[in-house]
């Protein structure tokens, strides 16, 4: 009697065994998605990278976004250049030197967020500030169908000096030479 | 014992298999494409073919697609009877023992006697190579587009020797005296062993400026002959010919059958590009990467897998139609070429990559033929050339068919046509082709059925037929699709044989009629 029970517990113990390891590599590929899912729609969560020195008062990056299609997506990349140079920062690159972010206190986002909000709205100011430079729509594999829309890559010509000025003037950035 | 086994294995197998799909690792098909530059060597066997080798080798031009680097060297020795085909391991050796790396970087940087080079022609080569992209790249950065040159650089290493080999020449003469001559080619491709950090190096040690003394200079040259610059065998194709009028035509035809089996084995040879525009299909490609019209490119689009790796998913094909001459330095605003779609699920999109995939544009079909001018069925083997694509989905074909009629009583049966089709797509998958055919009808008895019958006994032992008909053509997963013909067969002419041995058979007589044919196609 005890050993059928002991083979019994055995069996039950493999069975669950193989369950839970089924489970896990399940629920691995489903946690996977969820983060993957809850990256894209970040907004901090961007990649950009610096491509060449722009030309005078401008940075020339290449930057990502994500979105239901393709045109949102480029909206949304060239948002987040936008945003890189006011809250990030651009990194350095073989060619370039790392740019600091135009206003580097985490807290600005926070303190200002009505002229933010205001700012990076749809057809907002920001909009001025940002050119595209891709040859035509992203296309190769800077342009990715992902789960739940697309994930664009695009060249952009950001107006750094000119957003500097406009935060600076509005009173969101702090001149250099206020502190003297 | 068994059971606990089992129960472990699959526990494992369900494990790996979650993990294995993120593990995978993937080739991603990418819209990277940049010319590459070629140099061609005759292979001699010390012949009296050589100089006739050398000649058809000398004077080969690839086309627009590459660039050529003029090496000192134009031969390559392997002593070996030309009725014989080489060994790579020969070739390997003989190219191996001349420094063709070297001549193909003094032929880069137009290096003179003495040792002095300069790189004009690097820079051409990066304006060249520059795409729309890079254009307005350099316009929106400081360096401008000046350092387009640059990128002239990056192309050292996309240098090749082609070294071309012929091998069973031979002459054949017919009964009326004619001499037709056939060979058989192989090309062996070898790439330069240049990094840019060897390039690099190959600077600092090599360069010789204009302020260096006597001393350094002679340093860089000595530097410069011992230099090492390996050639990497990388692919090779083979080719043949025949029924030439001498060893050169002969020679002459293999060759650009050889340069697409190179293309064909060589990845960085296939041309690369994304889509820009939708209806019509548009790529910023055209006579600068070779581009002809019917050639088939394999379009690619792009996702993610579980674990933001890249994936390229293949979406079908389509063949290029209108030509671009985009030959000259892009400006930002290069006039794309248009293509259409043949296969596919989906519509080609904008966004997505074209890869060169080349075939041989002919169709081969094997189908039962019933009616038309044999009363029974009649087996027939059809295969069709594309000649031309439009924009629009219409197409050119050239036909040839082989056929035999089973039901022949006491006769053989041989039926050869060649006809011309004009083709218009519905849909991509549809296909409706209204043709005309001649078809030569040959009966003869079974025992004097032979190769060696003479060509007056041929022509009345034959009749030719006018066939009008149509062809629909589904495509059910591309290259295989479906057809059905139908046709109209006329007599035309009869041989006095061919009536008499017609008469022969009775019910199954060849006569005036309609026709269906039912048949699967391969496209290669």
């Amino acid at each position: 009697m005890d050993i059928l029970n002991r083979n019994n517990m055995k069996r039950v113990s493999l069975i669950a065994l193989t369950l839970l390891l089924s489970i896990s590599a399940v629920t691995l590929n489903a946690q996977n998605n969820r983060d993957r899912k809850k990256s894209f729609q970040s907004w901090d969560n961007y990649e950009i990278t610096t491509e060449k020195v722009g030309v005078d008062g401008t940075k020339f990056v290449k930057v990502w976004g994500f979105a239901k299609n393709v045109d949102a997506a480029v909206m949304q990349a060239k948002k987040n250049a936008v945003h890189a140079c006011i809250f990030r920062g651009l990194p350095g690159s073989e060619t370039a030197m790392a740019t600091p972010a135009i206003c580097p206190n985490p807290n600005t986002l926070e303190a200002n967020n009505d002229y933010f909000q205001n700012f990076f709205a749809a057809g907002g100011p920001w909009l001025a500030y940002v050119n595209m430079t891709t040859d035509g729509v992203p296309s190769g594999t800077d342009r990715r169908q992902v789960k739940g829309g697309y994930k664009v890559g695009i060249y952009v010509q950001v107006m750094y000096d000119n957003l500097k000025r406009k935060l600076e003037a509005d009173g969101i950035a702090r001149k250099l030479s206020s502190g003297f | 014992m068994l059971k606990r086994l089992t129960l472990i294995l699959l526990a494992v197998v369900l494990f790996s298999a979650g993990a294995s799909a993120q593990a995978k690792v993937q080739n991603v098909v990418t819209s990277e494409y940049n010319r590459n530059s070629v140099s061609f060597v005759a292979v001699q066997r010390g012949d009296t073919y050589d100089s006739t080798v050398n000649s058809v080798v000398t004077g080969f031009n690839p086309g627009q697609k590459f660039d050529i680097n003029k090496i000192q060297t134009g031969t390559v020795s392997v002593r070996k009877a030309r009725s014989e085909s080489l060994y790579r391991s020969e070739i390997d050796a003989a190219v191996a023992g001349i420094p063709f790396g070297r001549e193909i970087l003094a032929s880069i940087f137009n290096r003179d006697a003495s040792g002095m080079m300069d790189d004009n022609i690097v820079r051409y080569r990066g304006n060249y190579d520059a795409k729309d992209q890079d254009v307005i790249n350099a316009r929106a950065s400081r360096v401008g587009v000046e350092a387009l040159g640059d990128m002239g650089h990056r192309l050292v290493g996309s240098s090749y020797l082609i070294a071309i080999d012929f091998y069973g020449v031979k002459s054949e003469k017919d009964k009326k005296g004619n001499v037709t001559w056939s060979t058989s080619a192989v090309a062996y491709a070898y790439k330069i062993g240049m990094s840019m950090d060897s390039l690099n190096d190959f600077y600092e040690k090599c360069w010789i400026y204009e302020d260096d003394s006597p001393a350094v200079r002679e340093a860089k040259r000595r530097a410069f002959s011992e230099f090492p610059v390996d050639m990497n065998p990388v692919a090779s194709s083979s080719n043949s010919a025949s029924g030439k009028k001498n060893p050169a035509s002969a020679m002459s035809a293999c060759l650009s059958g050889l340069i697409t089996g190179l293309e064909n084995s060589i990845d960085e040879w296939e041309v690369a590009v994304a889509i820009s525009a939708r209806k019509p299909l548009r790529a910023k490609i055209g006579t600068k990467e070779g581009l002809k019209n019917g050639d088939r490119y394999r379009a690619y689009s792009y996702t993610e897998d579980a674990s933001g790796r890249l994936v390229s998913v293949p979406r079908g094909f389509i063949r290029a139609t209108e030509i671009s001459d985009n030959i000259g330095m892009a400006m930002g605003e290069t006039e794309p070429s248009e293509f259409y779609q043949i296969s596919g699920i989906a519509n080609v999109d904008e966004g997505w990559t074209i890869k060169q995939s080349n075939d041989l544009r002919i169709g081969a079909s094997a189908a039962v033929r019933l009616g038309g001018f044999c009363s029974g069925a009649s087996l027939m083997f059809d295969f069709d050339y594309i000649m031309d694509v439009k924009t629009n989905g219409t197409m050119q074909y050239l036909l040839a068919n082989l056929g035999f009629d089973l039901a022949s009583l006491g006769v053989s049966n041989v039926q050869i046509g060649a006809g011309y089709a004009y083709a218009w797509h519905l849909s991509r998958f549809f296909e409706v082709a209204p043709y005309g055919a001649v078809i030569l009808d040959h009966l003869s008895p079974f025992s004097s059925f032979s190769s060696s019958e003479s060509e007056y006994t041929f022509l009345e032992r034959s009749a030719f037929a006018l066939e009008p008909g149509v062809r629909a053509t589904f495509s059910m997963a591309y290259p295989l699709q479906i057809y059905a013909k139908a046709f109209y067969d006329l007599l035309l002419q009869t041989g006095s044989y061919y009536r008499d041995y017609n008469n022969g058979m009775g019910a199954q007589k060849h006569k005036n009629d309609l026709g269906f044919q039912f048949g699967v196609k391969w496209t290669f």
